[in-house]
Formats: structure tokens, sequence, C-alpha cells
């Protein structure tokens, strides 16, 4: 089925949830209010004519930077310097987070993306794990690495970090961390010996001593 | 030997491998000739032969160049001719850990226990870019260790990304080389272990 | 189902009451165990860490913990600009690089507006499918492993030698290749016989060394036993928690991206789709998901085969290789089937020399939610055999 046809079927089916359709877009979209997105959902995979049985892909965004069409130049994420030191920076964040959902129908071999944004102090969504199971993980993993709430999850740990990590690295502002738990993460200068040279006890051999500089 | 027509005379080329090491010599002629039944040798020198001879690595794969470690072991390259095939589940029976690929922070502390599990002596080769400095994740990985010697002391660095399972097998033969080197107790030096104390390894 | 085993019936149990609440015999009150598997561990192929549950020998609950090997790809994707990111993909699938690359760099022409030349998609599709062998050769064997057969690791490893030693010859690096760019390949085919040399080799795979596999472990009775009728995923099920590639067809359902959601020049080839028959048991089980591997290899054969007989004469890039890769702003999902299955890429650019985000949909990261389920109710021995089924490589995870 067409991308258009889709949209103006669940257009008719969400009412004022259906926010707007981007036709002109290399891969069209539609966007709905957050509150309704599985209702959406639902609606996508239960209807004859749609049968999205298959959520391909669900993805956390931040749209740090970029307006609400996309437009706009993003800033250069932190990193850590050749030393090895976390970079810093006094910027905060701004705008919106989102989520989009790429889905595909195997007996009807069409494919569909919602999108949907969420304000970044209070991104919270409601889940979808209850239309496809797969979607569990992949929201974990967008709870973990961009911090969005996922609402009525039966689950909702960190998928890939610790449970202990501060932060959530995908977004934009996020600090590189110089140690987690006592682990360092910061690097060192590839000059700089990792080892103290003078301390070497009886047993250490001669030819063992690491080089100095 | 392919700059020289012949060999000069008295020179044994099949034995060109071992005239570094007595002990094999020594043995070899009591094999060949039979006339001797003894050899002279000193106990360091016996024990690093041992040593040396039969170093069992840590089945402990972390990620791309674990596969080439596998590779090592299998079928073309075979890391058994080096006496370093038998490769144990369990920490308990290790001498080797091969740090084959990324460090992340919360492998670390796995990487740490496990060290600590096995006895000494032990030795550690860090293998590939990641495990020496961070590799292609220096600059922007958050997750990742830059090295793994901040945490454990390593013996030999096997660079590469992935490094060949010749470059694997070299580095092996340089810890043969530095093994059959050592003299006395093999304890850890106190500078190594005092500087691990500062890694906890559980949370 | 034909017969019913011990095991579907100790699955049956945990339906209703869970099994550690009743009293099996008056008096003795059994207690759930807890046990940890992994992250080192010979059989969770790599740093996989599993949380079990266990009454007794059976899984009364499946946990995996994941993040051992979380490298921060996608962060580093906005970071480095487009053409650096490919050397990041090879290091997803470590054992199917080429299928990485090729997905990476299909989406992002698609979002360029790139024409390709023929000859590079012949080369792309002709690498990839040598990559998907050797990744399905390593299943294979790890699989074998697992089972408790040791020997044909050392068969496998010996074909995918020839696998990399052929790939080394045409892209320079033995393992890892970064060898796709925007718009083309890095190089082309080398003219010291390779394209005789592949030819002679995809023969020799199809017709010699097949057959000795199957000899060896497809149709060994012990094998059988051990995967027949193990870990049974029903379609329903498959679909529902995105499972892909061969673990998606091991279930029966007739699904493959290269015939049904096109890319590259697959459409010009003649192959079949392979889907599980449930010959030795269910339909879904976890030999049915090897058959499905092995009977793969045999249709990439084929695919090279044609790729490399048809190999069209022209240009193999269609950008020089210097060229600053700039991607106009705009977003799109492409996927493509990779060794494990349909592995995506949803790229945002906003114009500029970096991605704007770059979401990695992987196939071995939805494969492997599914223990969850099937896990429950098998032994512990079982379970291994279904995670060594799911065929699951850890970079690919946790990226």
């Amino acid at each position: 089925m067409e991308q258009n046809a889709i949209y103006e079927l669940l257009a008719g089916a969400l009412g004022d949830g259906a926010l707007g359709y981007n036709e002109h877009a290399l891969e069209p979209w539609a966007d709905v209010a957050p509150a309704k997105v599985v209702e959406a959902c639902r609606f996508l995979r239960d209807d004859p004519r749609l049968g999205f049985n298959q959520l391909m892909c669900l993805s956390a965004l931040d749209w740090d930077g970029l307006d609400e069409a996309g437009k706009g130049k993003s800033t250069a994420i932190l990193g850590y310097t050749d030393d090895g030191q976390p970079e810093t920076s006094d910027r905060v964040g701004t705008g919106d987070l989102g989520v989009a959902y790429h889905l595909y129908s195997h007996a009807l071999r069409h494919k569909f993306t919602l999108r949907l944004r969420v304000a970044r102090d209070v991104a919270a969504v409601p889940t979808v794990s209850g239309v496809w199971t797969t979607a569990a993980w992949h929201e974990r993993e967008a709870w973990d690495l961009m911090g969005i709430t996922f609402t009525g999850h039966a689950d909702l740990r960190r998928m890939l970090l610790d449970d202990a990590w501060v932060g959530h690295p995908l977004r934009k502002d996020y600090v590189m961390p110089d140690n987690w738990n006592g682990v360092p993460l910061q690097g060192q200068a590839y000059s700089a010996n990792p080892f103290p040279v003078e301390t070497g006890g009886p047993d250490q051999p001669a030819g063992d001593k690491p080089a100095e500089g | 030997m392919s700059t020289h027509a012949t060999p000069p005379e008295g020179y044994d080329v099949s034995r060109e491998h071992m005239l570094d090491f007595k002990v094999e010599e020594q043995l070899l002629q009591v094999v060949e000739t039979d006339a001797k039944n003894f050899i002279l040798t000193t106990v360091d020198e016996v024990f690093n032969w041992a040593r040396l001879s039969s170093v069992w690595p840590v089945t402990f794969g972390l990620a791309c160049c674990a596969i080439e470690m596998m590779a090592t072991s299998a079928t073309r390259y075979d890391i058994d001719r080096f006496g370093a095939g038998a490769f144990r589940a369990t920490p308990r029976q290790a001498d080797l850990m091969i740090v084959s690929g990324t460090v992340t922070a919360k492998m670390a502390t796995r990487l740490k226990l496990i060290y600590d599990q096995m006895p000494e002596p032990k030795w550690v080769i860090a293998m590939g870019s990641c495990a020496i400095g961070g590799g292609p994740y220096f600059k922007y990985g958050y997750h990742v260790v830059k090295g793994v010697d901040f945490i454990v002391p390593v013996d030999v660095y096997v660079p590469g990304c992935p490094p060949r399972p010749e470059v694997l097998l070299d580095g092996l033969m340089r810890l043969q080389d530095k093994i059959r080197g050592r003299k006395g107790r093999f304890i850890t030096p106190k500078w190594v272990t005092d500087y691990a104390k500062l890694i906890p390894y559980r949370k | 189902m034909a017969n019913e085993s011990t095991r579907v019936n100790a699955a049956g149990l945990f339906s209703g009451r869970g099994w550690h609440d009743q009293d099996h015999v008056p008096g003795i009150k059994s207690e759930l165990l807890e046990l940890n598997m992994g992250p080192q561990h010979p059989a969770t192929h790599g740093v996989l860490r599993l949380l079990l549950q266990t009454d007794g020998e059976i899984v009364y609950k499946v946990t995996p913990v994941l993040g051992y090997l979380h490298r921060c790809a996608e962060k580093i994707a906005e970071g480095v600009n487009y053409k650096q990111w490919v050397v990041y993909t090879d290091r997803f699938d470590y054992l199917a690089p080429m299928c990485c690359n090729h997905a990476y760099v299909t989406a992002v022409e698609k979002l360029m507006g790139q024409e390709v030349p023929e000859r590079a998609e012949h080369i792309r599709v002709a690498v990839s499918e040598l990559s998907r062998i050797a990744s399905h050769l390593i299943a294979l064997a790890t699989f074998g492993l697992d089972m408790g057969a040791w020997t044909p690791l050392l068969y496998c490893f010996r074909e995918r030698e020839e696998i990399l030693n052929l790939l080394e010859r045409i892209s320079g690096g033995r393992m890892l290749y970064n060898y796709m760019i925007p718009g083309g390949v890095r190089y082309d085919v080398p003219n010291d016989n390779w394209v005789a040399d592949v030819l002679d080799f995809v023969d020799l795979m199809e017709h010699n060394k097949l057959p000795e596999y199957n000899t060896l472990l497809t149709y060994n009775k012990i094998f059988i036993e051990r995967t027949a009728d193990v870990g049974i995923i029903d379609a329903a099920t498959a679909v529902d928690y995105g499972c892909t590639g061969p673990v998606l067809r091991g279930s029966g359902v007739d699904f493959d991206c290269r015939r049904d959601d096109p890319y590259s020049v697959y459409h010009k080839f003649d192959w079949q789709v392979q889907v599980g028959r449930g010959e030795m048991g269910a339909v879904g089980d976890c030999w049915d998901r090897y058959i499905v591997r092995a009977r793969e290899i045999e249709q990439s054969c084929r695919i090279i085969r044609q790729a490399l007989q048809q190999l069209p004469e022209g240009s193999y890039q269609a950008l020089a290789l210097k060229a600053i890769v700039k991607v106009p702003a705009g977003a799109a999902y492409t996927r493509v089937e990779s060794a494990k299955g349909e592995l995506g890429h949803y790229i945002i650019s906003d114009g500029g020399q970096t991605a704007f985000r770059n979401k990695v949909r992987s196939p071995s990261f939805c494969n492997l939610q599914v223990v969850e389920k099937v896990g429950v109710g098998q032994m512990v021995s079982d379970l291994v055999a279904l995670v060594g089924s799911l065929d699951i490589v850890l970079g690919e995870i946790d990226r």
C-alpha cells in the first residue's frame, strides 16, 4: 500500500493524535502524539489492510541543535582529548528527544515510519512492548543510552551499561567519564608510561623493567 | 641461511633454533649419543624450560581478536606446536591470559577477577590495539578502558587490528623468550601488585 | 508433535503454577538455584552473561545481561565522518564484516542518492556472500563445539582460511576489511586470477566440502539427538520477538531481505530461500536453524558463481577514493540481509560530514531476546544448544 494511503487510514483512526505527515522527505514519516502511540501501533498491527507484524527498529533520537523540520547544524559532541582526558563544556543540551518506529508487514510487504517528539526534561513515552515484544529490549536500550522513560514497561533497567552508570551517553551534551567504579576510563598520552619505573622489587629481573620515557 | 651456499664447518643447521638454549641441546645429545645419561643444568633453567613449553592459556575471548585467537589454535596455524594449545575454561588451570579484544568498563572488573584467580606464575598478552591502548575507541569510547595495562600488568603487546595469527605466535615466542630468561622465584613484583591494588575488582 | 520428549513435558509444567511452588515429594521443598553463566564461558560465544534460575537441571528463568562489549559505536558515528565509520561497521559482526560494510554503504548511498556502478555491486555481492559463508562456517563449527564435537571446528576453519585468503587478496585485510566505500569499492578485482580462484573455491565448497560436513555433523545421530526437538521457536514467536535471518527462516517463515526487499543486484540471480521444514523434529528447533545455515552456504555459492560469471566491465568507483562524502539533510532506514539476519541502519543527516544520528538495528540483539521465552523449561545443557543455534555475535549485540 502507498505511504499516503497508510497515513490516511492511520489519521482516520487516531483523530487528533496524528500530528502530521511529511510526504516530501526521502522516506515519508508520520508524526504522532506520544500519548496516542500505543493506540496507533495497535491499529497498524491489527488492521487487516495494514498488518504491520514486525517492528524492524526502534530508535531513540536527540534533536539537540536541529529544529522541528530537521534543519540546522548540530554541535560537535564531546570526547576525550589526545591526552585521554575528558573534554568539558558548560553547554546544556536543548531541543526535544524523540523516538522513531520502523514497521514492516510480512504479508503485505510494505513499510511505514512513525515518529514522535517529547520534551527533554520530561521524556516519557508509553511502551509498545505490549504490541511487539521485540520493543522491550529496544526500549531498554533507548532508556539506557538516551534517557527516555517508557511508562508501563515491565522491566525498564539499563540494557548495556551498568545499573550504577551516571548519565545517558547518546545525548549530545554528554560529558565522557574519567572513571567508573574505580576502573579508569581516561587514557594516557602515548609518551607516558603507566607503570612507575623506580619501585622494581628484588624479584624483578633486569630485562623485565619497563622502558623509561 | 639463504646468503650462505654451504654452512660453515661443524655448523648444524637443524639445531639453529636451539643454540641459545642449553637444556634442549643437552637433552638432544643424551638422546642421540646414548653416551651420557645425565645433564648439568640449573634448577632455574630446567623449570623455565618446563614452564615455557606448556603455557596454557585461559579461554578468554573478548571481541574480534578472539576469532583470530581461535584461528591461531585451529587448523592452519596450530598453536599447539608451541605448547600453548590447551585452552582452559577455568582460570585456575591456566598460566596465560590472552586479552583478545576491547576491554570495557563492565568487563574490566571481571577481567581483574579472572586474573586474580589464576595461580602464579602467570603472564598476560595484550592482543590487538584495543587491549594495548583503546585502539579505534580512544576518542569517543566512554565505556572502553584505554589499555588493559591499566587493569593488569602486561608482559607482551601484540599490535594489529586484529593481529594476524602469525603475529600472535610471534608474541607467544617472545613470551617464551621472556620466561627463559627469568631468574629466581616466580612472584609478581611488588610494584605490580601495588599498582594493581589501586583498582577494585568487584563492585 | 511427532515424538514428544521429556523436555517438552518439562516445559509444559510452567504453564500454570511455578514448578518450585509444588512439593514433589511430601515434606521436601525444592528451591530455585541462582546460576551465573558467563561472561567468561566457553559456550556463550563471547562475553554474553546469562543469569539463570534453575530448578535442579531445568531452567526456570533466563535473564541475559549484555554490555560487556559495549564499544560506543553509535556515539562514535556522531564524531567521525561517513567514510571513517566504515571501519567501525567491520567490528560489529566481525565474522561477516563485508555484510556490515554493505549495509552501511547502502544506507549512505540511499541518503546521497548515489548511483553505484554495476561492477561494484557485483563485487560487493560476491564478497558479501563469501563473508556469509565464512560466518556460517564459524556458526557450524562453534555449534558443533557446543554439542561436544571438536572435529568439525578443524574442518570449518580449514575452509574459512581459504575464504580469508581470497578476501585478503581483494581487500588487503585478513579479517576486517574496510573494503566498501560510498559509491563503490576500494579496490578492483585483482588481476592475479582471483575470479577463477573464487569459482574454483565455490565449486569445491559446494560439491566436496558440504557433503563432508553432512557426513561429519549434520546427520550424526548424537548431534540430532542433542538438537532435534530442542529450543523450538514457533513462527509467531519468532516474528513477535523480531527474529530475522536463519532464526526466522528456521521457524518456517519464508522471508529473506535479499529476495523480498531487494537491494543491490540480488534480483538478477537465481537462488532459493531456505526454510526449516522440521525434518528431524518440530519446525523451528535447533536442528532446523542449523540446517538452514548449512543450506545457505550452498545458495551463497550459487550467488557468487553467477555474480562473478556475469561480472560486467566498467568502473568500480563512482566517487574518487579521496573524495569527501557529503550527505544532504534527511533520514533513511535501510536494511540488508547480513549473515545473522536483518542489519538495519537508521541514519539522520544534518547536511554535514558526520551523521547526526546513526542507529544500528543489529540482528543478533533481536534474535537473542527470544531466549527469555524459549529458554524457560529447557535443561541447562539444552540452553547451550539454543544459544549456539541462534548464532549470536556479541560485537553486534552490544555495539
